[in-house]
C-alpha cells in the first residue's frame, strides 16, 4: 500500500536532472585513465622491451593494475548510465534511439573488446611471452579512442543533431553518416580526446611528482614521471587551439550556448570578454573583469563583430540566468587551468631543452604535483560547460529535457538518487583505499626488493587455500 | 532482403540477451553458491575457486548486458521507451544489484577486517541472487501482456510486480545456479581441487532438480497468465527450444553425476540458452505480446543495415577475440602472478 502512494507524486525532473549530473560527473572522472592510461602503459611496457629495461616494464605491470581497476569502475558507472537513459529518459531514446543509438552501438563493440584485451593483457604478464604481451595489447589504445568517438558522437547528435527526418515526433528517415558525424563532432572529439591523454599524463605524472619531494629520486621515479608527464606537457599548447577553435565554432552551432558562456545579454558588437562575473536576471553583470571589445575580437577577428546575446532568442529557448552563470564560471575555470597547463608545460620544457635534465625546483614538482587535480577539474568544467550550456533541451532544438523525463514519480528518482549517492560513496571509498593500498605496497616492495618483479593483480592478493589440496 | 532484415536483428538482440543469460548466469550462478558455501573450511575453498574462476572474465560477461540494451533502443526505440516507462522499478532494482555486486566482489580483496570480509561476502552473494530475479522479471513482464506500447497498461506496480514477472524471476535464479554450479565442476576440475568437485557435482544435481520443478511451476503460471505464449511455446516456434531445455537439464545432471566429464558444460549453456529462446520465440512476431510487433517497433531501414553490419562485426571480430580469451583463460595462460 505505501509502495502504491509512494509511487504517485510529481514531475521527477528535478531529481532526474541531478542524479544524471551526479552520475556523469562521476563516470567523467573514471574515462580518462580508462581510455588514456593503456597507451601509456604500452608505451612504457615499449620503452622497457626497446631498451631492456625492467624498472619501465614493473611500472608498465603496475600501471596496468591501476588500469583494470579504473577500467572496471568505468564499466560499473557506465552500466549506470545506459540504464538510465531508460528509466529516467525513456523518451529520448524512444524518439531519437534510431539515430542517437548508432553510437552507442558502435560503442558496444569497442567497450567488447577492450573488456577482452584488458583480461588478456592484465592477467598475460607472467606466462605470455614479453613480445606477444606487448603486440596483443597494442589492440587497447585504438578500442579505447574507438568508445571514446562512438560516445561523443551521441553527444555530438544532442547538440547538434543531424541526418534525421522527424514527422510526428517520430523518426521516419535516418541518414546514418549525417547522424554519426554531425557538425560537432569534430571539435568535440580532438578537444576530448587531447583532454583525457593531457589529464591521464598530468595525473600520473603527478603521483611521481609527490614522489620526487618526499625524496624519492631514483631511475624508477624519473621514468614514471617524465614519459607521462612530457606526453601530457606536449600537448597543452594543442588544447588550447582545439578549445579556442571548438568555443568560435559554437557562435555558428550554439549560439544560445555560446551567449551563455559569455553570458552576454543583448546581441551587439564590441562585446567584451567578462572573466569571473555573474548575470542578473535584468542583463546586469556584477563582478568579474570585463576586457573591452575582446569577445568580438576572438569571434570575427575585429571589434566590430557581431556576437549573440542570450535576450535576442526566443523566451524559453536558451539557458535560465542561473544556467548561463554556471556554464560561465565553469568556462572560465577551464580556460583558466588550460593555461595555467601551458605555462607549467613552457616551464618544464624550457628547462629540458636548455639544461638537457629534469626540472630540480621543488616549485616546479609542487605545481606538477597539483596538475593531476587540476585536469580533473578542468574537465568536469568542459563537461559543465557544454551540458548546462545546451539547456533546456537535450536534444538541441528537437526535445527539451522536460519532454523527455521519465513519468515515475519524484519519490521514485529521489530514492534511487540517494541510494546511488551512498552507492557511489562506497565505490569511491573502495577505490581510493584499492589505489593506496597498492601503492604503499609498491612502496614497500621496492625498499626490500629493489629489483623485484611486480607481483600484483588487480583486486589485490587473493588467498589460495584451495589449490591443490 | 528488407523483410528479413528486422527479424536478423531482433533476432541478434535476442543472442545477446541469450548470452548475457549463459555467461553472466554462469557469473551470478557463482555467486549464489558463494553465499551457499559458508564459514566452513570447505565453504571457504569453495570460494576462493569460485573468486578464482570469475576474477579474468567477468568484465567480458557484462558486456553482452550493455550490448543488449543498446541494441534495444536503437533498432526498437519505442519498445526501449514502453519497457523502461513500465517496468522501472524491476530495471532500478536489478541494476542496484548489478552494482553492489560488482563493488563488492573487488572490495572483499581489499578488506582486510574479517568482519568486513564477510560482510562484503554477504552482500555479494545477495547482490548475485537479485540482480538476475529481477533482470528476469522484466522478461515476464513482457510476457505477461502488461507492457503497453507507450507505458504500462495498468499501473506500474502491476507491471512490475505479477506471477509473470516473479515466476522468470524464480526460474531465473534457478537457472543461474544449475549453470554456475556445472562450469564450477569444471573450474574446480581445473585447478585440480578434486573434493571440490564432489561439492558441486552435488549441487549440480540439486540445482537441475529445483529448475525442473520451478520450470514446470512457471510453465502452469504462463498457462493461466498469459495462454498465447504458453500455446506458442508448446505448439509454436518456441517448442524446440522447450524441449531441448526440458531434455538437456536433467541430461546434464545425470552426465555430471556419473562423472562423465565431457560436453556437460557446453550442453549446459544450450539448455540455459534454448530457456531464452523459448521466450523469445514463444512470444514472436511480438515484442510486446498482442501490442507491438518486430515490424512495427524496428527503427528506420538505414539504421537496420548499420545495426547488421554490427552484428556482423560482432561476429567476425569479438567472437574470435572472446575465443582468445576464453581459450587463453582454459590454456592456463591467464594467470595472477601467485597461482
Amino acid at each position: 500500500m505505501f509502495f502504491m502512494v509512494w509511487l504517485a507524486g510529481e514531475s521527477a525532473l528535478l531529481p532526474s536532472r541531478i542524479q544524471m549530473a551526479f552520475t556523469l560527473a562521476a563516470h567523467v572522472l573514471i574515462v580518462p585513465l580508462g581510455v588514456a592510461l593503456p597507451a601509456l602503459t604500452l608505451l612504457m611496457e615499449g620503452i622497457g622491451l626497446a631498451r631492456k629495461d625492467p624498472v619501465a616494464i614493473k611500472i608498465a605491470r603496475r600501471w596496468s593494475v591501476v588500469m583494470a581497476v579504473q577500467f572496471a569502475v568505468g564499466a560499473v558507472t557506465g552500466t549506470i548510465l545506459s540504464f538510465e537513459f531508460g528509466i529516467l529518459w525513456p523518451r529520448l531514446m524512444g524518439r531519437f534511439g534510431a539515430a542517437l543509438g548508432l553510437g552507442f552501438a558502435i560503442e558496444g563493440i569497442a567497450f567488447f573488446l577492450e573488456a577482452i584485451f584488458i583480461g588478456i593483457y592484465l592477467y598475460g604478464w607472467t606466462r605470455l611471452r614479453p613480445r606477444t604481451h606487448f603486440l596483443l595489447g597494442l589492440a587497447l589504445p585504438p578500442t579505447g579512442v574507438l568508445g571514446a568517438v562512438s560516445v561523443l558522437s551521441a553527444n555530438s547528435f544532442m547538440n547538434t543533431p543531424g541526418g534525421v527526418t522527424v514527422d510526428a515526433g517520430r523518426v521516419v528517415d535516418v541518414n546514418v553518416m549525417a547522424a554519426l558525424f554531425t557538425r560537432a563532432l569534430g571539435y568535440e572529439f580532438w578537444h576530448f580526446i587531447i583532454a583525457i591523454y593531457m589529464t591521464t599524463g598530468f595525473v600520473v605524472a603527478s603521483v611521481y611528482a609527490v614522489a620526487w619531494l618526499r625524496g624519492r629520486r631514483d631511475h624508477y621515479q624519473q621514468l614514471a614521471f617524465a614519459v607521462p608527464f612530457t606526453l601530457a606537457a606536449a600537448l597543452t599548447p594543442v588544447q588550447l587551439l582545439v578549445g579556442d577553435l571548438s568555443a568560435r565554432a559554437l557562435v555558428q552551432d550554439q549560439p544560445a550556448k555560446f551567449a551563455a558562456i559569455e553570458i552576454t545579454w543583448t546581441t551587439r558588437d564590441h562585446n567584451p570578454e567578462v572573466i569571473g562575473g555573474l548575470l542578473d536576471d535584468a542583463g546586469q553583470i556584477h563582478l568579474g573583469i570585463a576586457i573591452p571589445a575582446l569577445d568580438s575580437l576572438l569571434v570575427g577577428y575585429t571589434p566590430s563583430a557581431v556576437v549573440p546575446g542570450l535576450s535576442s532568442f526566443p523566451a524559453g529557448d536558451w539557458p535560465s540566468v542561473v544556467e548561463a552563470n554556471i556554464s560561465h564560471l565553469a568556462f572560465d575555470v577551464m580556460v583558466g587551468l588550460g593555461t595555467a597547463g601551458a605555462l607549467l608545460a613552457a616551464w618544464y620544457f624550457w628547462i629540458l631543452l636548455r639544461r638537457r635534465r629534469l626540472p630540480e625546483s621543488v616549485w616546479f614538482y609542487r605545481v606538477a604535483a597539483l596538475a593531476g587535480v587540476g585536469c580533473y577539474v578542468a574537465v568536469e568544467s568542459g563537461w559543465v560547460t557544454t551540458e548546462v550550456g545546451r539547456q533546456p533541451w537535450i536534444v538541441y532544438g528537437l526535445l527539451r529535457v522536460a519532454d523527455a523525463v521519465t513519468t515515475a514519480p519524484a519519490s521514485f528518482v529521489w530514492t534511487m538518487l540517494a541510494t546511488l549517492v551512498v552507492v557511489y560513496a562506497a565505490i569511491a571509498c573502495f577505490f581510493v583505499i584499492l589505489l593506496l593500498g597498492l601503492a604503499a605496497r609498491w612502496r614497500r616492495e621496492d625498499r626490500l626488493h629493489p629489483e623485484a618483479p611486480e607481483e600484483g593483480v588487480p583486486y589485490g592478493p587473493r588467498p589460495e587455500t584451495w589449490a591443490r589440496s | 532482403m528488407s523483410s528479413l532484415l528486422p527479424d536478423v536483428i531482433a533476432l541478434t538482440l535476442l543472442l545477446a540477451i541469450t548470452a548475457y543469460s549463459t555467461a553472466g548466469g554462469v557469473d551470478f550462478g557463482a555467486g549464489i553458491w558463494d553465499l551457499q558455501a559458508g564459514n566452513s573450511p570447505r565453504g571457504r575453498e569453495a570460494r576462493a575457486l569460485i573468486d578464482h574462476a570469475m576474477a579474468p572474465v567477468w568484465e567480458v560477461n557484462n558486456v553482452w548486458l550493455v550490448l543488449s540494451i543498446v541494441l534495444c533502443w536503437t533498432a526498437f526505440p519505442s519498445l526501449f521507451q514502453a519497457v523502461f516507462a513500465s517496468l522501472y522499478p524491476l530495471f532500478t532494482l536489478a541494476l542496484l544489484g548489478l552494482v553492489l555486486r560488482g563493488a563488492f566482489f573487488a572490495f572483499r580483496h581489499i578488506a582486510d577486517d574479517p568482519r568486513a570480509h564477510r560482510t562484503a561476502d554477504l552482500v555479494f552473494g545477495l547482490s548475485s541472487l537479485i540482480t538476475p530475479f529481477f533482470f528476469a522479471a522484466t522478461l515476464g513482464a513482457i510476457a505477461s501482456g502488461h507492457v503497453g506500447t507507450t507505458g504500462p497498461s495498468g499501473s506500474v506496480v502491476e507491471a512490475s510486480f505479477n506471477p509473470m514477472s516473479i515466476a522468470f524471476g524464480c526460474v531465473s535464479v534457478a537457472a543461474t545456479a544449475f549453470s554456475g554450479a556445472s562450469f564450477l565442476v569444471g573450474d574446480a576440475r581445473r585447478y585440480g581441487a578434486v573434493n571440490l568437485v564432489d561439492y558441486f557435482r552435488r549441487r549440480v544435481a540439486v540445482a537441475a532438480l529445483v529448475l525442473v520443478v520451478v520450470g514446470t511451476m512457471a510453465l502452469a503460471v504462463i498457462r493461466i497468465e498469459a495462454p498465447d505464449t504458453f500455446r506458442s511455446m508448446l505448439a509454436g516456434p518456441g517448442l524446440p527450444f522447450a524441449l531441448v531445455t526440458m531434455v538437456l537439464t536433467p541430461a546434464v545432471a545425470v552426465l555430471v553425476w556419473r562423472r562423465a566429464y565431457s560436453w556437460y558444460r557446453v550442453l549446459t549453456v544450450a539448455g540455459i540458452g534454448s530457456l531464452v529462446l523459448a521466450w523469445g520465440f514463444g512470444q514472436s512476431p511480438y515484442l510486446l505480446p498482442g501490442r507491438l510487433t518486430i515490424g512495427q517497433a524496428i527503427a528506420p531501414p538505414a539504421t537496420q543495415v548499420v545495426l547488421l553490419v554490427i552484428a556482423v562485426v560482432l561476429v567476425a571480430v569479438v567472437v574470435p577475440a572472446m575465443g582468445l580469451l576464453y581459450y587463453l583463460d582454459q590454456r592456463g595462460a591467464l594467470e595472477s602472478p601467485e597461482a
